[in-house]
């Protein structure tokens, strides 16, 4: 899992391997079709290498279809992600400006903090005086 | 440079070719005399030390059996070849995506993230990019089609499915600064987050804290003042008045310890 972008470019990776399976499954199985009535389909000897291993008509157009199907599912995600792109809304300036509020936030939050952890030191201390004194009292 | 080899024609037509001939020049003792010939200019010129770090420094006449070790002029024109790949001296941006020779698709400078478009929303980013998704979904049933009726013509369309994803990554790619910048301000959200809780959560344990004080100190304070005050008055009834302290003090205790358990 990678960011936004990763993820999107690694979908549209994917999708280009999709696209070379495809053309591939369908360059394999599809059937031998005569252009004319004189030509032969000629008989392949038994130890030769088979061009096409042709499947029957519904076999391949399930095929077609199913490979057709992941294809958009497929272009489906690419475009959700594309979608979902980070800041999507927000120009660069939309950005900066914001980027330089959370600084000034930061600032203040860090002040508060450190007067918090001052008083918290102090509150310490003074429990720490009590104690002593409650020891003494032991 | 180097001098000519008498058995240059093996050494080009073979595939593996050896190292051009001066490789012999670099032994070390060739590179300490060189060393020392540089470090003696070096100082001969007054040249500080930044400057010897920051550019390469060409010692004039050196011994002729020690030329090889001098580098070589920058090329002129700030191109040369390694592998047959053009290389450039500038290490400015990398070539921009027309130089590379790809056809730039949609709204070419538009899309480019440069300083006069810092308030272009980036819907249209967006929007560019299902688009090219979407070319490219055409554009590969139309190559299938091509492919189906005339093969010898597929090589078009397969230029155009590279142009098109060509197009899409590098428009991801010029996505990249505007991702950065948005996480950037998704950390400083956090960060800002985190110490609000801190600051919270400390504020809540001192509260306590001071409670717990005051709960000691309304037995405290007035037994210590008046136990100056009435010091020598009242022995007895003072001793009483500790023990009964002493007791609540107990009490406190195991709440304190409670507390912080």
């Amino acid at each position: 899992m990678g960011d936004r972008l990763t993820q999107l470019q690694e979908a549209m990776d994917q999708l280009c391997k999709q696209f070379v399976a495809t053309y591939y499954w369908l360059e394999r199985h599809h059937d031998l079709e005569k252009f004319g009535s004189n030509d032969k389909i000629p008989d392949l000897k038994p130890d030769q290498v088979k061009e096409v291993e042709s499947v029957d008509p519904e076999t391949f157009k399930a095929g077609q279809l199913e490979l057709a199907r992941d294809l958009i599912t497929k272009e489906q995600q690419i475009e959700y992600l594309i979608s979902t792109l980070p800041g999507l809304d927000n120009s660069e300036r939309d950005q900066m400006q914001m980027i330089r509020d959370l600084e000034e936030e930061i600032a203040a939050a860090e002040q508060q903090r450190l007067e918090a952890v001052k008083e918290k030191d102090e509150v310490l201390k003074k429990l720490d005086s009590l104690i002593c004194m409650i020891r003494r009292y032991k | 440079m180097a001098e000519p080899d008498e058995d240059d024609s093996g050494r080009v037509v073979s595939t593996w070719p050896d190292p051009p001939s001066f490789w012999h020049a670099f032994t070390p003792q060739n590179i300490e005399r060189y060393k020392a010939l540089k470090e003696d200019y070096v100082k001969q010129q007054g040249i500080d030390e930044e400057t010897v770090k920051k550019t390469v420094i060409r010692v004039p006449d050196i011994p002729p059996d020690l030329i090889n070790l001098r580098p070589p002029h920058e090329p002129e024109d700030g191109k040369w070849n390694v592998f047959s790949d053009p290389q450039t001296l500038s290490t400015e941006t990398p070539l921009s995506f027309e130089d590379a020779g790809v056809p730039r698709l949609g709204p070419g400078d538009d899309l480019t993230f440069s300083t006069q478009d810092q308030d272009s929303k980036h819907l249209d980013r967006g929007f560019e990019l299902k688009k090219l998704a979407k070319s490219l979904l055409l554009n590969y049933l139309e190559f299938i089609g091509v492919m189906y009726h005339r093969p010898d013509d597929a090589e078009e369309k397969i230029q155009d499915l590279k142009t098109i994803l060509l197009n899409f990554h590098h428009t991801v790619n010029e996505y990249r600064p505007h991702q950065a910048r948005e996480q950037l301000i998704q950390m400083m959200q956090d960060n800002l987050d985190a110490k609000r809780q801190e600051t919270a959560a400390i504020r809540g344990v001192v509260d306590r804290a001071k409670r717990m004080i005051e709960g000691l100190g309304s037995l405290e304070v007035p037994s210590v003042e008046e136990g100056g005050e009435r010091e020598g008055e009242e022995e007895m009834s003072k001793e009483e008045e500790e023990r009964k302290i002493l007791e609540r003090k107990s009490e406190l205790w195991k709440e304190l310890e409670e507390e912080f358990s």
